[in-house]
């Protein structure tokens, strides 16, 4: 496939056990810059593990995961995200009585390393406003940024919740179902939202929503039981009769 | 993030404007009422900034308060360091202290971490009462004031030693209001908000909370620095676990993550405590009692209490105001 | 002194007879905080409890055994309680208020102690019974010390067999693994807390009661035995009976031959002990929940 230097993450075969239950088997996957790669598989495939392992969450048995061509495998998820592996949540991981610039201003300032500072307010510090400002146009937040996290609406703190990751301007973005419990209509802002980032933006999206699949992505991976059984463009997977064998297996054929 | 807003500035200045008036004004009790009530303020404000900020509740912080105290005392005493030298030897050493028990009990979560504070700070307690060589049980007496006769200033006069500790007080306080808009101050909220998400946006967790034990831990020691100086004496009663309870028990009843609620507080419990001393020996039963119900009542304390009348005037103000 | 054996036998008995006092009191902290996610800071206060209301009947009846049986049931009885009017209504409001709570009621007991006993140490005799000892490799051993560490084998024997082959015992351990899943499967899950809650109290009233004529009696016991205790359950692992077991051994152990082979550091070892666990098994060396 395409000159290994580009590839911006890259899984070689790990694998994870909790007892006896395989949750990871030699998962191998690379994500080259800008590429926008999706993760599909029923429930239980092991899609937020694969996730957790590359973010460093659950320590794999076996593999080696990569960030930019540097071995990441033994960092912790924190030295991981400092390094530009962003990640956003399946369920709303926000900060509780912040207002979105607070929240925001969070990220970027971890990311810009003023975290550390004892001395200044990152509040006066134009970089971090800068930031802020770019961020919640990409989410579309401007209008909502001195509001507390608790009185956005459901759709909105989706979009934070993406923002949060953003504002760390990460070279790779594992994104675990952004449209998970969203309306039809705020699913059509979210797939709008992610197409409108910057194109150098690597990105690995798990979902359930095949409009945004078929919509944000150029390449599909399917998981079962923790292991990849297909790779291709989403049009091959809407093709692939494995493909629908196992993703509608679950609701198509009672007797799997 | 600490939100320096109209009613924590008003309370702020009036707590200043009326403890340095109360030093000059008052007799001789009132003025070592007021001297202590400003070292607990201090204290109190540091356990805040750890316990109700970067939400880490230490049942040991008088052990703290004890250290920067004996420190002081040791170097004034046998070492005759001059007082601004002892204090920032004892502040710093604190601040040490802080870190190396902060990154270990940190490693621990919720209620681990909390009983492993008292245990460290029982420790700290354990060693310096059976230490003879420092006392022992005895304490020791004969520690010096810091001497700023050279501008003018004579801390044995009882009125400017209790203004003096105000000021301190004041220059704590903002302190901690700059700290805490800083980066670092942000990222101790931050990670008491949502531990998982500040990890996984990049903010190493035990390295900032050994800092935050740190800070929190060279405050309370340059409390125990002019505890010492106030009563020229020290003593492992400095250590005691009820004393980090008083503490805590200022700070809750005062109203946690509010900085300027626990100076308020420990104008009242201190107050209290003598007012109840006059009466009964058995004050520690209302300051168990006191905390009980703090926490029964929801746990705003003072300062939530102080808010909701503000915002509940807002509200009512608000329609006539508009049609004014 | 050392080459003797019977020194050595001496000091393995005191260590073990220390473990089962402090298996006593971190085995009901233990499980409680197993089942019902509590932290009772307050336990060591009613060992504290069990200590000055066996001295009370042992004043008033002239009899230790009686005081032995009474005790405890008082001590359960304060304890219940304490459970009806707030350990209860605490139940759902965060690690944070159950420990101010529980650390408030260590100085309302601390105060009750001194206001009805005074604040100053009291006796308690032993049981003529237990008077005497035992010659143990050339050295006389008290038999009062062998009647803790038999009693504390006893309760560990006792609680085994309840755990382990009743139906009580099932239920008590579905609900430390998974207290939602425990009342689907219809079991009364609040009766159990409360009986739960009610035998710990006890425990630890048994161990205030029985540690009384070897210790003085004083308000401030409770504090000086609750942070071993708190220092077991942690090394140990919170909410766990092998590491209960295992955690009173090990500070049991540490504290008595500390004292003989370096006194000089023996009241900081077990906090070294503390330092190290949480630097190496930060939860502990048997978790109750992997």
């Amino acid at each position: 496939m395409s000159d290994r230097r580009e590839h911006m993450l890259e899984a070689r075969g790990i694998a994870k056990s909790f007892g006896a239950l395989k949750v990871a088997n030699n998962v191998t996957l690379e994500l080259d810059a800008g590429e926008r790669r999706a993760i599909i598989g029923p429930n239980g495939a092991g899609k937020t593990t694969l996730f957790n392992l590359l973010t460093g969450e659950i320590a794999p048995d076996a593999g080696t995961v990569l960030l930019d061509q540097k071995d990441i495998t033994r960092l912790t998820p924190d030295a991981r995200a400092r390094r530009g592996l962003g990640r956003s949540f399946q369920k709303n991981n926000l900060f509780r009585g912040l207002t979105v610039r607070e929240s925001l201003t969070l990220s970027a300032m971890i990311a810009l390393g003023k975290a550390r500072q004892f001395w200044r307010d990152p509040g006066s510090d134009v970089e971090i406003a800068e930031r802020i400002d770019q961020t919640a146009l990409w989410v579309n937040l401007a209008g909502e940024l001195d509001l507390p996290t608790d009185a956005l609406s459901y759709g909105a703190r989706r979009q934070l919740e993406v923002g949060l990751a953003l504002a760390a301007r990460p070279k790779v973005l594992l994104l675990d179902e952004p449209t998970s419990g969203m309306s039809p209509e705020d699913t059509g802002i979210m797939l709008e939202l992610l197409n409108s980032l910057p194109s150098d933006l690597a990105m690995l999206i798990i979902e359930h929503d095949m409009d945004l699949v078929y919509g944000a992505a150029q390449r599909v991976t399917v998981l079962n039981y923790g292991e990849i059984v297909f790779e291709g463009t989403p049009e091959e997977a809407r093709a692939s009769d494995e493909v629908k064998r196992i993703y509608l297996g679950d609701w198509g054929d009672h007797h799997a | 993030m600490l939100r320096l807003d109209g009613l924590r500035l008003v309370l702020a200045i009036v707590l200043f404007a009326g403890g340095c008036g109360y030093a000059f004004t008052s007799d001789f009790f009132g003025k070592e009422l007021l001297a202590e009530i400003a070292i607990f303020a201090i204290l109190a404000m540091s356990l805040d900034f750890l316990a109700g900020f970067a939400g880490m509740v230490s049942l040991g912080h008088a052990a703290f308060y004890g250290a920067g105290a004996y420190i002081y005392a040791l170097l004034s005493i046998w070492q005759d360091w001059g007082a601004p030298m002892a204090m920032l030897a004892a502040t710093l050493f604190c601040g040490g202290a802080g870190w190396v028990i902060g990154a270990v009990t940190s490693r621990t979560q919720g209620i681990f971490f909390i009983m492993a504070t008292l245990a460290f700070g029982q420790m700290a307690y354990v060693y310096v009462f059976e230490n003879r060589a420092i006392g022992g049980d005895d304490g020791m007496s004969g520690v010096p004031r810091l001497d700023l006769s050279g501008i003018g200033i004579d801390l044995n006069d009882p009125s400017i030693f209790a203004c003096f500790l105000v000021v301190m007080a004041g220059l704590v306080f903002v302190l901690f209001v700059w700290l805490l808009r800083s980066g670092f101050g942000r990222a101790l909220v931050g990670m008491h908000r949502n531990e998982a998400r500040m990890r996984a946006l990049g903010l190493p967790l035990i390295r900032y909370k050994a800092a935050a034990f740190a800070v929190a831990g060279a405050v309370a020691g340059f409390a125990g620095t002019l505890g010492a100086q106030h009563s020229m004496f020290v003593s492992p009663d400095y250590l005691h676990w009820t004393n980090s309870g008083l503490v805590l028990v200022i700070v809750i009843l005062g109203g946690l993550e509010s900085l300027i609620g626990p100076a308020l507080g420990a104008a009242v419990v201190i107050a209290l405590k003598h007012e109840i001393s006059t009466h009964t020996e058995h004050w520690a039963f209302f300051v168990g009692l006191f905390l009980i119900v703090a926490v029964l009542a929801g746990g705003k304390g003072l300062y939530g209490l102080l808010a909701s009348v503000r915002d509940w005037a807002a509200a009512k103000r608000q329609p006539g105001g508009g049609d004014a | 002194m050392f080459a003797d054996p019977g020194f050595w036998i001496v000091q393995l008995l005191n260590g073990l007879q220390f473990s089962m006092l402090l298996f006593l009191l971190s085995v009901g902290l233990t499980v409680i905080f197993g089942l019902m996610n509590f932290v009772n800071l307050a336990h060591g206060s009613l060992y504290a409890l069990g200590a000055f209301v066996g001295w009370s009947w042992v004043n008033v009846s002239g009899s230790y055994w009686l005081a032995f049986f009474l005790a405890p049931v008082c001590v359960a009885a304060v304890g219940a309680l304490l459970y009806v009017t707030l350990i209860d209504r605490m139940r759902a409001a965060g690690p944070l208020n159950q420990v101010l709570v529980t650390f408030g009621l260590i100085f309302v007991f601390l105060d009750v102690f001194r206001y009805f006993w005074g604040d100053f140490t009291l006796g308690v005799d032993k049981p003529a019974l237990l008077a005497g000892g035992f010659e143990i490799a050339g050295q006389i051993y008290p038999a009062y010390r062998l009647f803790i560490i038999a009693l504390g084998l006893l309760v560990l024997a006792g609680l085994w067999v309840v755990l382990e082959r009743t139906n009580v015992g099932a239920t008590i351990r579905a609900g430390v693994d998974n207290s939602e899943m425990a009342s689907c499967l219809g079991i009364n899950v609040e009766k159990v807390f409360f009986i739960v809650f009610c035998v710990g109290c006890a425990l630890a009233g048994l161990a205030g009661v029985v540690a009384a004529p070897l210790f003085s009696v004083s308000p401030g016991m409770g504090i000086e035995l609750l942070i071993p205790t708190l220092i077991v359950v942690v090394i140990g692992g919170l909410g766990s009976l092998k590491g209960a077991i295992a955690g009173s051994l090990l500070v049991g152990m540490l504290q008595t031959f500390g004292q003989v082979l370096a006194p000089q550091l023996a009241s900081m070892l077990v906090y070294l002990l503390l330092a190290a666990t949480l630097i190496m098994r930060p939860q502990g060396l048997f978790p109750a929940r992997a």
